[in-house]
């Protein structure tokens, strides 16, 4: 047999639309990600209609969204929910049914559904329930891991000039003696722990620190967690110990 | 079955050329059968330390091209039976040693018989230093005592296990050696110089060695003889300890303790 159909899972972004107004949408888009060219990299994309009205009428502009959305770098492959014309609308484009997709972002969808007069301007950063992206090797100078859209594990060491990124927590196990960007895309709840914390720089959802503050000694090659803490509308980077 | 070593470290200047001459050598001297190729082409000095700069008439880079054969362009040494040199052209660049060429000649190799095949890397990430590291079944990684030597060679590290041909392939990974060059004990009591431990405590593999810092290693590259030659020198015998190393022995490390100056030195300084 020259092939094998085989099942598999596939994490993938979800856009939730919390207007059927595609126009306003767009701008939004090109807002937020109009110049953030290279920040997508072929990601496969799912269209969430379930937070539309079931009796919308098909969307005006659905082919020029999903134009937008490729020439961001996104590749739409499914949608989910919405009424019946625009379900048909998607297929038509040729998006896949993905009513069974994991619900990772259901929580979202419905808070935003019960507030959908008011869309606000962005998608809010999100953290599917996907598995935590695990490294089993050390890092090395220039080398560079990004765990898209989950949390990082690390059992080995980061070694300075070594990049770890992620849209949710870092955790090491190792020491940590490279760059730490937790949260990268904007989870302000995201933390950084290591069991030896040295790190040239940590950053949470963009509030970083750098190595030329050296770090407290209390800290300094400790196990610690690193999580960002608002103090009268300023942001930083909290450092503990952990006992 | 030959095995190919590149001898490689990311940072200019550290001794890649002076280990690989020295190493070739001492493999050869244990009675393998032993060929050193110098991949820094336009930068050729693999010759000059081994003292056949006026012998290259054909190089690696001829042999890539197809117009000359390896027979005409291997240099055979005049100091130990069974040691080739394959020099590198001086008057080309890195663009000329195609993978296609390089696997061509390294297979060749193989065929002639020689044990060990040992390829003496060119600094930097580029090209030359990638091919160099691309076929090797070990690599020697050479670093000295200092912050920016430890940071590339960890750089190295990373692309021998991800862009390598063993890597890509999924095999059994590269065996890396650390090899540590111009240590100087004094100097690291000082605070001077980062410690055998620091610098494992960063890269953590094997140390394979330490070479003292020595002016014995100035001149024996002056004198075109791989230092290893240097006989009765805590140069060549830290290199005869590697090879023993590299070759399943235990040794002990040597030459990596501070002296104390002796009382006249200390009256009169240094």
């Amino acid at each position: 047999m020259s092939f094998e159909l085989k099942s598999t899972h596939w994490p993938l972004l979800a856009l939730a639309l919390r207007s059927a107004d595609t126009q306003r949408l767009m701008q939004d888009w090109q807002q937020r990600y109009g110049d953030a060219a290279g920040f997508f990299d072929q990601d496969a994309l799912l269209l969430d209609f379930s937070a539309l009205s079931d009796s919308e009428p098909a969307l005006a502009d659905l082919s020029a969204l999903l134009a937008l959305l490729r020439a961001a770098h996104l590749q739409p492959v499914a949608y989910r929910g919405g009424s019946a014309a625009v379900r048909q609308q998607a297929a038509a484009a040729g998006l896949a049914r993905a009513d069974d997709a994991l619900d990772a972002v259901q929580a979202l969808t419905a808070s935003a559904a019960s507030s959908a007069i008011e869309p606000t301007p962005t998608p809010a950063p999100e953290r599917p329930a996907v598995g935590a992206l695990l490294i089993d090797r050390p890092l090395r100078s220039g080398q560079q891991v990004y765990a898209r859209g989950r949390d990082l594990i690390v059992t080995a060491m980061v070694n300075p000039g070594a990049e770890v990124v992620a849209d949710g927590h870092i955790h090491i196990y190792a020491p940590l003696r490279g760059k730490a960007i937790a949260g990268a895309c904007g989870d302000e709840n995201a933390c950084i722990f290591a069991t030896c914390l040295e790190a040239e720089l940590l950053s949470i959802a963009g509030t970083y620190r750098t190595s030329e503050v050296p770090l407290p000694p209390e800290v300094r090659s400790k196990a610690a967690r690193v999580r960002l803490q608002r103090h009268n509308d300023a942001e930083r980077l909290l450092i503990e110990a952990i006992a | 079955m030959s095995k190919i070593v590149v001898v490689t470290s990311g940072k200019g200047g550290v001794g890649k050329t002076t280990t690989s001459a020295s190493f070739a050598a001492g493999l050869a001297l244990k009675g393998f059968k032993t060929v050193v190729i110098d991949f820094d082409v336009g930068l050729r000095n693999l010759d000059l330390i081994m003292g056949c700069e006026r012998r290259v008439v054909y190089d690696f880079i001829n042999v890539i091209h197809q117009e000359a054969n390896l027979n005409q362009a291997l240099i055979k040494d005049k100091q130990c039976e069974g040691l080739y040199v394959l020099a590198a052209s001086q008057t080309r660049d890195k663009d000329a040693l195609s993978q296609e060429g390089v696997e061509r000649v390294l297979n060749d190799l193989a065929g002639m018989g020689f044990d060990y095949i040992v390829c003496d890397s060119p600094a930097g990430i580029e090209a030359g230093a990638l091919m160099a590291m691309h076929y090797a079944d070990e690599a020697l990684v050479v670093t000295n005592p200092e912050v920016s030597s430890v940071r590339d060679s960890d750089r190295i590290l990373g692309m021998l296990s991800s862009k390598t041909r063993r890597a890509i392939e999924g095999r059994e990974a590269i065996k890396e050696h650390l090899l540590i060059t111009r240590y100087n004990p004094n100097r690291v009591q000082e605070g001077q110089m980062l410690s055998l431990q620091d610098i494992q405590d960063i890269l953590r593999i094997p140390l394979i060695g330490v070479i003292p810092e020595s002016e014995t290693v100035l001149q024996a590259s002056n004198q075109g003889l791989p230092a290893v030659h240097m006989q009765g020198t805590e140069v060549s015998e830290a290199y005869k300890d590697v090879i023993e190393r590299f070759l399943g022995q235990e040794r002990p490390l040597r030459f990596v303790d501070a002296q104390k100056p002796s009382l006249l030195k200390r009256l009169f300084g240094r």
